[in-house]
């Protein structure tokens, strides 16, 4: 009994029981393999022979097999251009749609954050049957698309005020902010379709700037989201007083707010930086040779080479060993960012 | 300059926080803005400021009208509660921002800023960060990045109340001795009647966004205007007491006394500030009562005393001994009973 | 949009302003414009298109592509003619099973109903609300019965259900308790912390690929295993439900971090002294969970549970991967359905399994937070 008792009871309130402590280190230690065994694999399946693959499992290098850089060789080599290409596409595409979607989503979210906004419900009615009405002249009749679109924004600005001063109704910072994160619930392949018919009419598919403008388009409702939240524990007072000593709007946001909201930015910035590194889909759709990037690249091997898993491993390292340094550099920052954003909700 | 508030509101909605509020700051003058929360003292203040946009009214400043002027071309100065220091900047970049912004040359900035930071004994700690000074000092810095362009006006929100009794009282006579050096007219907003008192030329009292009084503090403590400011300045507060005036005799249930008015006929309450009044043995003096509690303040004793429906509260001696429960008289002199109308709240003279 | 700004900084010029000041009273449409342009382009336009395309027949014609208006044609199709078997899945006899499903989904809709009326807020938009999400779900409900009875199949709808609420069950059960263990006090916290943090930053497309090299039976690290249990020969992703699993588990290796951190600090931001005063009145740790920790997370978790689902809707890499949709379409998502449905050049088709995927998500995803979110938060705040 009090052999159990000792077994499992804490001796203090910050302590934990002996079995306690056992059952707990154990199941880190489990878990902590969870995690790094994939990892693991994939890079020593990056030094394998095809002759180590087929064989049989091996699993320690200099034990079970010789380790070699065939594959890293082949890919950077043999490959070249065709693996630095994407990679470039990759981090090109990553790197400005995430600055482009920081720099629109802030402004945005500070926006809101700070001054008042009331749309008129009506004047939104009209614009979303206007828009219904310029697609449906442009598929069903085949009216080009500029002139459609011209002829509805010049029909919707004239009517707008109209519209609005007969519908008193409009809505609020908290609808439009709602409207935009909302966009995140909008599953892309309803978007992609299209997109990629609208970027073919324009002769931007294949091209980074088409990728650039959708990933922006499709990471701004989680910047707007995670970067209210942030602008929102900035005290207004700063602003204000930034405002009396004589600052406009603009020098007052770039000069004052984006520089105490930096820990914000970063999180952020890592956080859609990585889901724009990591896309699948839009990537899919919208490049073939040109643009493609990592991720296309890299699942298009299914197809081309199968069980040549040793090249596969290399250009999986060479996806997610970037993103993997990043975060142990920051990953401090990722977890606030996160958790302004989910745990405020 | 002069600041001008012509019959200014301002509306939240359906709520009217101030209402047609006018007066006139002049040039160099030290005007506080005196009330409880939520009397509309900070709206007005912002409403100058231009950080609230004015509902009807004007608002002229010099010989402009600022009315929709934005804030940055309104050429105030502001020193928020909050002090609202920028924490990524040094004490040096804070104090130099106005100047920064407006695009001055650096060695003007450079020379401006080093002045006015000896002025407010900053110069030794311009290259810190907000954070690692203390709140005196960041009240300092303030000030000194309000001071620094020399505006055409203060506007001040509470600037003391984030810091200690001690370091308030200190920092009470600096402002004040800086204000008069500077001449540049202030508007200075508080709860605190203490502030106001020491510090104005003259204090607006506002309630529930109507102004109530416009004076000097003296005219304030000795006529206040009506029955809210009666109660509202002075601590502790006027005694109050509710009865009848008949041919300016006063005539309440626990006594009565004359008074300098001569009228009759009409419901009044009588005031009477705590230092004015004297205890007496019981049976004489003009209130009868007794003693609810006597408190030992230091240089004086506070004696609350029951008198019918009214509590009465006296200053006495520091010295003064006497039981709760104890019966004594309230007695005074008649010209410093001041007379309210019971209905209308307003002063009779 | 007429976006009017009423703050304090805006208001009708009085004095001749420069053009800077004008810019400054304008400010906060500047700021807003560009976010709102981008959406309306690339999010709301599509959507409307999208509409059109589902409502229309795609066929390539000499110089470009017509399109013709065909009205429900794509969604009748899938949801009773030939393509029903892709989208809803192939219906067998209901088994005992599939009326346990519909009589439990009953029984559950019938409780929320009869809590509804007694609740004495009935109104419109409540009622319209409740019937979408009750209907839903009993449809929900008999297709899921119908796949699973003798001779049935799943389609890619309840496909996607499986990896929805099956990974994230999953998920959050391991979150959470990996996210308890961690806010022990243990050595080596922020160790662990930023090493099971990791697998949400790895490519997904990665991660189908490594798990299709782990779940290998003859030459993956768990051959061995494989040989000595009999199953060397066998191939997982020859049979449905194995290639659904291992399709799981990548997917929950991936999420399950997001989870635990979230949860993680949650816990973390509990009320200290209450655990404390309840570890001193000598609660048990399970009793401690039950009546503080568990309150004071619930709306987090609720939170954390949403977003996954949202994010959940969306698979595609990892099916397409991992065992392309195969077998048959067996592990089909309905984003991998519609893409699918693109390459064939069908592009109403593919429209109109979008936008079944859009009525799904953002039905399961509203009443989620309606029915389930709002109540916790509400009951904390």
């Amino acid at each position: 009994m009090s052999v159990l008792k000792r077994l499992t009871e804490p001796k203090s309130l910050e302590t934990m029981s002996p079995l306690g402590s056992v059952l707990v280190y154990g199941a880190l230690i489990v878990w902590s393999l969870v995690v790094l065994f994939p990892l693991y694999w994939i890079a020593i399946t990056s030094l394998k022979l095809p002759i180590h693959v087929s064989a049989g499992p091996v699993y320690l290098p200099y034990i079970d097999f010789m380790p070699s850089t065939h594959a890293w060789h082949y890919i950077f080599y043999d490959l070249g251009n065709d693996t630095l290409r994407p990679y470039m596409n990759s981090i090109v595409v990553a790197l400005v749609s995430t600055v482009l979607a920081m720099l629109i989503g802030s402004m945005a979210a500070y926006a809101l954050s700070r001054l008042e906004f009331a749309p008129r419900l009506a004047s939104i009615l009209l614009f979303i049957f206007l828009g219904g009405v310029m697609i449906v002249a442009v598929a069903g009749f085949g009216v080009p698309w500029w002139i459609a679109a011209v002829v509805a924004l010049a029909i919707f600005l004239l009517l707008a005020r109209a519209v609005g001063r007969t519908m008193r109704a409009s809505l609020g910072n908290g609808d439009i902010l709602f409207w935009i994160i909302s966009q995140r619930i909008l599953p892309p392949v309803v978007a992609a379709l299209p997109i990629y018919v609208m970027f073919q009419s324009l002769s931007l598919l294949d091209t980074r700037t088409a990728l650039i403008a959708t990933y922006t388009t499709v990471n701004l409702p989680i910047v707007v989201w995670l970067m209210y939240d942030f602008f929102v524990t900035i005290p207004k007072d700063l602003e204000e007083s930034a405002s009396l000593d004589g600052a406009s709007r603009f020098a007052i946001f770039f000069g004052i707010v984006l520089p105490l909201a930096r820990p914000g930015l970063v999180a952020t910035g890592l956080l859609v930086l990585i889901l724009a590194w990591n896309e699948y889909l839009l990537a899919l759709f919208l490049s073939s040779a040109n643009a493609q990037t990592m991720p296309v690249l890299v699942a298009a091997q299914n197809a081309t080479r199968g069980p040549q898993w040793w090249y596969m491993s290399v250009l999986i390292l060479l996806m997610i060993l970037p993103v993997i340094g990043l975060t142990l550099l920051l990953q401090r920052f990722i977890a606030k960012g996160l958790l302004l954003g989910a745990v405020k909700g | 300059m002069t600041i001008v508030l012509d019959r200014i509101s301002k509306s939240f909605g359906q709520v009217e926080v101030l209402k047609t509020l006018s007066l006139e700051v002049n040039p160099g003058e030290f005007l506080v803005l005196l009330g409880a929360s939520g009397s509309g003292k900070t709206t007005a203040l912002r409403m100058i400021a231009g950080l609230e946009s004015v509902s009807s009214g004007r608002i002229v400043i010099g010989q402009r009208d600022v009315t929709n002027v934005l804030p940055k071309n309104r050429d105030v100065a502001m020193v928020f509660q909050s002090y609202a220091l920028y924490p990524h900047k040094t004490v040096f970049d804070n104090i130099a921002y106005p100047l920064a912004v407006r695009k001055r040359p650096k060695a003007e900035i450079e020379s401006s800023v080093r002045d006015v930071a000896r002025q407010v004994q900053l110069d030794q700690l311009l290259d810190r960060f907000p954070r690692q000074l203390s709140g005196g000092q960041r009240q300092r810095v303030a000030l000194a990045r309000a001071i620094v362009r020399r505006p055409s006006a203060f506007l001040m929100d509470e600037p003391l109340s984030n810091l200690d009794a001690k370091l308030r009282g200190h920092m009470r006579a600096e402002l004040k001795h800086m204000q008069h050096e500077l001449g540049i007219a202030t508007i200075y907003v508080t709860h605190d009647q203490i502030e106001a008192m020491t510090l104005a030329h003259r204090v607006a009292i506002l309630e529930r966004g109507v102004l109530q009084q416009l004076d000097t503090p003296a005219n304030i403590y000795n006529r206040p205007a009506n029955l809210f400011v009666a109660g509202f300045i002075g601590s502790p507060p006027m005694n109050v007491l509710e009865g009848s005036l008949t041919q300016g005799r006063f005539e309440c249930g626990s006594g009565s006394f004359g008074t300098a008015s001569t009228s009759s006929g009409k419901a009044v309450v009588a005031g009477i500030r705590p230092e004015d009044g004297r205890l007496t043995a019981e049976g004489s003096g003009h209130l009868a009562g007794e003693i609810y509690a006597s408190e030992l303040i230091g240089d004086h004793t506070l004696v609350t005393c029951r008198c019918g429906d009214a509590t009465v509260t006296v200053k006495a001696d520091k010295d003064f001994d006497g039981a709760i429960g104890q019966r004594v008289g309230v007695g005074f002199e008649p010209r410093v009973v001041h007379l309210f109308d019971k209905a209308t709240g307003e002063r009779i003279s | 949009m007429a976006l009017t700004s009423t703050a304090g900084l805006a208001a009708a010029p009085a004095e001749r302003e420069s053009i800077q000041d004008w810019l400054d009273r304008q400010a906060g449409r500047l700021f807003i414009m560009p976010a709102v342009v981008l959406i309306l382009g690339f999010s709301i336009f599509p959507l409307i298109a999208s509409a059109y395309l589902a409502l229309s027949r795609f066929k390539l014609a000499p110089g470009g592509y017509t399109l013709t208006f065909i009205g429900t044609l794509n969604f009748r199709k899938m949801l009773t003619g030939s393509q029903q078997f892709h989208l809803l899945g192939t219906f067998g006899t209901i088994t005992l099973l599939g009326w346990a499903i519909i009589a439990g989904t009953a029984v559950l809709v019938a409780w929320g109903t009869l809590r509804y009326l007694r609740s004495g807020q009935v109104g419109i938009v409540g009622s319209i609300g409740r019937l979408i999400t009750f209907a839903t779900a009993l449809a929900l409900a008999v297709m899921f019965a119908l796949d699973l009875g003798e001779g049935g199949q799943l389609g890619t709808i309840a496909t996607t259900l499986f990896y929805v609420v099956g990974g994230v069950t999953l998920q959050f059960v391991i979150g959470l308790g990996l996210a308890l263990i961690c806010a022990k006090p243990i050595r080596g916290r922020s160790f662990f912390r930023v090493l099971f943090f990791v697998p949400l930053m790895v490519t997904p497309v990665g991660i189908a690929y490594t798990f299709r090299m782990l779940a290998d039976t003859a030459v993956g690290p768990f051959a061995p295993l494989w040989r000595w249990l009999g199953y060397a020969q066998t191939s997982w992703s020859a049979d449905a439900w194995t290639a659904r699993f291992v399709v799981l588990i990548g997917d929950s290796w991936q999420w399950i971090p997001f989870i635990f951190i979230v949860l993680l600090a949650a816990i973390e931001s509990q009320p200290r002294d209450e655990v404390e005063a309840a570890q001193l009145d000598g609660a048990s740790g399970w009793q401690i969970f039950r009546d503080i920790t568990w309150p004071s997370i619930a709306p987090v978790a609720a939170t954390v549970v949403l977003i996954r689902a949202i994010e959940a809707f969306k698979i595609i890499d990892l099916p397409n991967v991992l065992t392309n949709g195969g077998p048959g379409i067996a592990t089909e998502s309905l984003t991998l359905h519609a893409f699918i449905e693109w390459r064939a050049l069908n592009l109403g088709g593919s429209a109109a399994v979008a936008y079944m995927l859009l009525f799904l998500s953002t039905i399961a995803c509203v009443s989620f937070f309606n029915f389930v979110v709002k109540p916790m938060r509400g009951a904390r705040a």
